[in-house]
């Protein structure tokens, strides 16, 4: 039993990881509280799904789609909606409040054209149902391969970041924006494409998410708190820190409702929010940004 | 190679600069003398593009005017400040900081050379470039400063009061390591209330006062400047001394 709880937590986490990914890149260094995050989600799932249904196309292939999609769409939308914004914002408490105020319009925006299109209902597809064992657990072979879509790219992306150059410039705008110009970093074009980038890491997490979660067109609020939840918990900005601390949240998840109540994991997850947020507002292994 | 003049500049009513005309020439070492608040760091932001001037400063530099240039793209010219209070990466390693600064394409051809150099400069950093820099003393990190400047192949450097802060034999050590960036060929500008060492590695010196510069001269002159005295070199038999009196 307790295999079996702590193989469907990691792969439970292995999906909030990747949630929070994009989420973390577009407040740590661009400084955007992007509240319509999970629309971003929603939206590639459902292309995904269109994709799969009307076209037969296969998810992991519709990566290649979708992902460069929400990588131009956030460039865009940056453009028209958050450009103007940074451009009068006095600093980055100003932008913050002024950013989430407009992404709070953008979710029902986009929620209302998901509803206008889709409709209310839940909406699936089958792909891969098929059960394998992984250490004497049963589970879709779908989740397993979301898991390890999930650690690949994050890991990929925990590469990139850490050993190239346009990675760390993206961490030291993330900690030190003041000094930024100092080395010839262009701040608003370094945010504009971590804006890009989180877009694109929400696509990707839509289309792995739809592989084996139902989903609904006003589902997106549930993402972004809990993407925003393993932001916080791994540190603003810490994309190792995101990884781990989606992981985490997956196994306590998963072992509150095996052990406790499945009716209490919600409660459990903003349970370690506010704990955190009380007693350490810098995440478990501190931040890679700077507020 | 530089040239200021007519350079004002204020913040709301506060004029910090007034009418400062300032030259650097080629490989040349200039320091500016001034007390707290005279506007020394201001002038300095000037340069980099930090701090907008009031319309009609002239800001040239190897020729081109600056007025124009946002700050991250005068790297690109040639112009690399080290500023007050450091502005290093914190969060990243010595050689990821050094990484960053050679972002600039001017800085692409021979980065591994002057890497090389640096921890050359700096045997500290060497045993130390896997180092987060947050978590280095106050004269590492101000090598690592000045090492991330010198990544850009800079022109000129700009230096914002580099001894601050630092023990007497660590500053011996700073400005053992800026003689040798000056013989190297690279134009010093810098901002200092430390007089004694800065003059000795100066070629030229302005002093500056309430935003206005009210004296000049060559190192010589200034070392045996009556108010350079007066302001700056107190008693006697303290060799480091860096009285922050106002000069008279
Ligand atoms: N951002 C700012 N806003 C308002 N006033 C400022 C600002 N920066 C500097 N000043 C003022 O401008 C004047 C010059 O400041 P500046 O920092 O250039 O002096 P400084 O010579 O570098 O002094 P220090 O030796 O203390 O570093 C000071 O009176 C200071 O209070
Ligand atoms: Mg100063």
């Amino acid at each position: 039993m307790l295999t079996s709880t702590l193989v469907l937590g990691l792969v439970l986490g292995g999906t909030y990881a990747m949630a929070a990914l994009g989420l973390t890149l577009q407040y740590g260094v661009a400084r955007i509280m992007n509240l319509a995050y999970g629309e971003f989600i929603i939206t590639a799932s459902f292309a995904t799904y269109v994709l799969f249904t009307a076209l037969n196309l296969n998810p992991v292939v519709a990566i290649a789609l979708v992902v460069p999609a929400g990588f131009l769409m956030s460039y865009g939308i940056y453009f028209i909606v958050i450009r103007p914004l940074a451009a009068r914002a006095k600093d980055a408490a100003s932008l913050e409040i002024d950013s989430i105020l407009a992404t709070f319009g953008m979710l029902f925006l986009i929620q209302g054209l998901l509803l206008v299109s889709f409709g209310s209902n839940y909406t699936n597809y089958s792909y891969l149902n098929t059960p394998v064992e992984v250490f004497g657990v049963v589970i879709a072979a779908n989740r397993l391969l979301a898991f390890v879509l999930a650690i690949f790219f994050g890991g990929g992306l925990y590469l990139v970041m850490t050993r190239t150059r346009w990675g760390m410039a993206m961490r030291a705008v993330a900690t030190q924006p003041e000094s930024a110009a100092l080395v010839g970093l262009d701040i608003n074009k370094t945010a504009r494409l971590a804006f890009a980038l989180g877009g694109a890491l929400a696509a990707l997490a839509g289309v792995v998410i739809s592989m084996h979660e139902t989903f609904t067109a006003t589902g997106g609020v549930v993402f972004t708190m809990k993407a925003l939840v393993v932001v916080i918990l791994g540190g603003v900005g810490n994309l190792l820190g995101a990884l781990v601390a989606g992981l985490l949240l997956g196994l306590i998840e998963a072992l509150v409702s095996t052990y406790i109540d499945p009716g209490l994991t919600l409660a459990a997850t903003y349970g370690i929010f506010l704990l955190m947020l009380l007693w350490r507002p810098t995440g478990i292994f501190g931040r890679a940004g700077s507020r | 190679m530089l040239d200021i003049t007519a350079l004002s500049l204020r913040y709301g009513k506060h004029m910090a600069l007034n009418d400062i005309s300032v030259q650097v020439g080629a490989g040349e070492s200039v320091v500016i003398l001034g007390a707290n608040g005279a506007g020394k760091s201001s002038l300095l932001k000037a340069i980099a593009g930090l701090a907008q001037p009031d319309a009609g400063a002239g800001v040239l530099f190897n020729g081109t005017s600056l007025s124009e240039i946002p700050a991250h793209r005068r790297v690109e010219y040639g112009i690399a400040l080290v500023p007050e209070g450091r502005g290093v990466f914190g969060e990243l390693s010595v050689d990821e900081n050094l990484s960053l600064g050679a972002i600039p394409r001017r800085a692409r051809d021979g980065e591994s050379q002057r890497r090389a150099g640096v921890y050359a400069l700096f045997p500290k950093l060497a045993e130390r470039r896997r180092q987060r820099v947050g978590t280095m003393s106050g004269g590492e990190q101000q090598m690592v400063a000045i090492g991330r400047a010198l990544m850009s192949n800079p022109d000129l450097l700009l230096l914002d009061e580099p001894s601050l802060g630092l023990a007497p034999i660590v500053v011996g050590e700073l400005f053992g390591a800026l003689t040798k960036i000056r013989n190297s060929g690279v134009g010093l500008l810098i901002v200092e209330q430390n007089v004694k060492f800065s003059l000795s590695i100066s070629d030229r010196g302005y002093l500056m006062e309430a935003g206005q510069i009210v004296g000049q001269g060559t190192a010589e002159q200034l070392s045996n400047s009556q108010t350079v005295k007066d302001a700056f070199l107190g008693s006697p038999g303290d060799p480091h001394n860096q009285t922050q009196g106002a000069i008279k």
